[in-house]
């Protein structure tokens, strides 16, 4: 099987059919084996039932029915596992990004990417409560993970399937698996997509996401930058108490010893606190370790994916064209 | 040992486990009530008596019973782990395709059991409510603020969680680790976990009675089982969301006041040194960083073990090959049987 394009699903039953249409149409058209994986996420509105009508019909076409609602995240997870082919596409379901782009995406892919991101850069959506804070997330995203990507909330993706199957999913990283993915170091690329206002269904977004999105950012952030030496990590976090710590308890003992005798300053009892948060969190770090040490997932296994293995394949290629 | 032949070649259809614990009424009278319940079913089933920890009396009251070895099993725990490792021990030892809890104690009438059965059909787990319900006012009360406080936590609407009666299909515990106090929160995992789970009105038992047993310190046991399944229902795959929610609120209370404070020494000129105000807000900052650390650490468990905890659950796979829905969701007839006895 050369192509899988996952679609999760949730409640997008007039959807289902115009989409399933256009992907097949456009994967047909490229001559390549191909599967489209329907996952439908305990979807209320028959959604299911829509898409495994389709089954007959489009028989490329696999339907996913998930026990409940359980988000965006473990839907597209569960894509990816039961997905056969060697390059995974994946996109929404509410029509906004276009199967005609999947073309470009696999063009990408074979120029030696690993990883290809489509960028909605002329985006039909609500200025305010979708553009602007998109922008700014995108932006924050790039600064925090080193992860240069223009847009992160774009659904229509390709990836080479060993790679993306090995990244953990989980929670709502979805908007992160660039950020994840950079754990194993795939060559990204960036291409232009086309992007429709929304058709039918209601859009499952709001404001509300801003704040769990910064919290997950940090988590990235531990995930990514510091897995495998959580005590540099926390270290770093230690050092403005430690800082403000040593300040404090310096400025309290030089005024005992200018006055001669011992102050009642406040400012002994804050900096003996930020002392205790410094030390409790370079505690922290080392039970971090522990924990890593115990675990049984590794950052080597990353590493392995996307190393020279594959370098040294596309470079004897080149060399023999 | 001598019983294993029987099943292996006609499969159980279902396995009554009954946990004896503390409370227990008489067993003999208890049998034989449940004893014509179950014949009514109409199907081939096995009994388990697991006694919890070293009872010797019920022990001879259940060797006394005039039962085949096969009919009805008996299963000691070196000492006393609890109800949920009880259970858990017993549904490994089990051979039916379907279990059933029922209390060494009377809670529903019998001849409630079918109904019981025939509704475990359509679900995955079947939990009995006892209704219409007997009791004072107080008891009530106590029912009431419990399951609220169920329903506003968890956002579970069961109405009847003490009651122990409950027929399940194997996959249920396959997939759902029970430890500690949880199993009386069985159905509430379950039904997170994305099985069916229903909810069958029977009639009370005539011997049902409130006890009198409970005490403050079991309320108290009560609520934390309640707030352990919320956490580790809602927040097992983020912690961070979870820490960092009261550590941000913590820091942010203490950012407040210290900032208050500084402004007030700085333009108002109140000194700093005789007030404490100072050093509380200095610790709520420290404690909302600590919290947040615990999330952070969480998150790293999460990750080092992502591998293991997979968070959905398929319900079923149509394709065109096998033309029809390939139900994923299997009676539990192929689950692997397990043995454990001696």
């Amino acid at each position: 099987m050369e192509i899988s394009v996952i679609v999760p699903l949730y409640n997008e039953r007039a959807n289902v059919e115009p989409l399933a249409e256009a992907i097949v149409a456009v994967l047909a058209e490229t001559g390549l084996e191909h599967e489209v994986l329907l996952v439908d996420d305990g979807s209320t509105d028959g959604t299911f039932e829509a898409a495994s009508s389709l089954v007959p019909r489009m028989p490329s076409v696999r339907v996913l029915r998930l026990r409940r609602n359980y988000g965006q995240t473990p839907a597209m997870a569960a894509g990816i596992e039961h997905a056969r082919g060697r390059i995974l596409v994946t996109m929404d379901g509410d029509l906004q990004n276009d199967p005609r782009d999947i073309p470009l995406f696999l063009a990408k892919l074979d120029e030696g990417y690993d990883m290809v991101i489509g960028w909605r850069h002329d985006r039909k959506d609500k200025l305010w409560t979708r553009k602007v804070p998109s922008r700014i997330a995108n932006w924050l995203i790039a600064k925090v993970t080193g992860v240069p990507v223009k847009d992160n909330g774009c659904s229509l993706k390709a990836y080479r399937a060993d790679v993306i199957k090995a990244i953990p999913l989980y929670s709502e990283l979805h908007r992160f698996i660039p950020a994840m993915a950079s754990l194993a170091g795939p060559r990204i690329a960036q291409i232009k997509v086309r992007h429709h206002p929304r058709r039918f269904g209601q859009s499952k977004y709001g404001l509300s996401r801003i704040y769990r999105v910064l919290l997950d950012l940090l988590t990235v952030k531990t995930i990514v930058g510091f897995a495998a030496r959580p005590l540099q990590w926390f270290v770093l976090l230690a050092l403005p108490a430690l800082a403000m710590s040593a300040g404090c308890i310096g400025t309290s003992v030089y005024r005992t010893l200018a006055n001669g005798e011992e102050s009642s300053t406040p400012i002994a009892g804050v900096g003996v606190l930020l002392g205790a948060l410094a030390f409790f969190l370079m505690m922290a770090g080392m039970f971090a370790e522990l924990i890593y040490r115990t675990g049984d997932d590794r950052v080597e296994r990353f590493a392995m994916l996307t190393a020279a293995e594959t370098a040294r394949a596309a470079a004897t290629a080149r060399r023999l064209n | 040992m001598a019983e294993t032949p029987i099943t292996a070649k006609q499969p159980l259809e279902l396995s009554v486990v009954i946990p004896v614990g503390e409370r227990t009424d008489d067993l003999a009278a208890l049998h034989a009530e449940y004893r014509r319940g179950l014949d009514a079913c109409g199907v081939s089933y096995e009994m388990i008596y697991v006694l919890d920890g070293s009872r010797a009396a019920v022990r001879e009251a259940l060797l006394a019973l005039d039962e085949p070895p096969e009919r009805v099993r008996i299963l000691e725990l070196a000492k006393a782990f609890g109800e949920a490792t009880t259970l858990m021990t017993a549904f490994a030892a089990a051979r039916g395709t379907k279990l059933m809890t029922l209390p060494a104690y009377f809670q529903v009438r019998s001849d409630e059991l079918p109904k019981l059965l025939t509704a475990s059909k359509e679900a995955d787990m079947v939990v009995a409510r006892r209704w219409p319900r007997r009791g004072n006012a107080l008891e009530r009360l106590r029912r009431e603020a419990f399951h609220r406080l169920l329903r506003l936590i968890t956002g579970e609407r069961f109405r009847d969680l003490g009651c122990s009666v409950r027929v399940l299909n194997r996959q249920v515990i396959d997939e759902i680790d029970l430890y500690g106090d949880q199993h009386r929160l069985l159905p509430v995992l379950a039904n997170r976990q994305g099985f069916r789970v229903l909810e069958v009105d029977v009639a009370q038992s005539p011997h049902d009675a409130f006890r009198g047993r409970y005490r403050l310190r079991e309320y108290l046991h009560r609520v934390l089982d309640v707030l352990t399944v919320f956490f580790l229902v809602r927040f097992t795959k983020k912690p961070l969301r979870f820490f960092g929610t009261l550590g941000s609120a913590t820091f942010a209370i203490g950012g407040v006041a210290a900032a208050v404070l500084i402004a007030q020494r700085l333009l108002l000129g109140q000194p700093l040194a005789d007030r404490p105000a100072l050093l509380l807000a200095c610790l709520f900052i420290v404690l909302g960083v600590q919290l947040f650390a615990l999330g952070l650490l969480g998150e790293l468990i999460i990750f080092t073990h992502a591998r293991q905890l997979k968070e959905y659950r398929v319900a079923n796979l149509v394709e065109a090959v096998a033309k029809d829905p390939v139900p994923g969701r299997e009676r539990g007839t192929e689950a692997p049987r397990r043995t454990a006895e001696r």
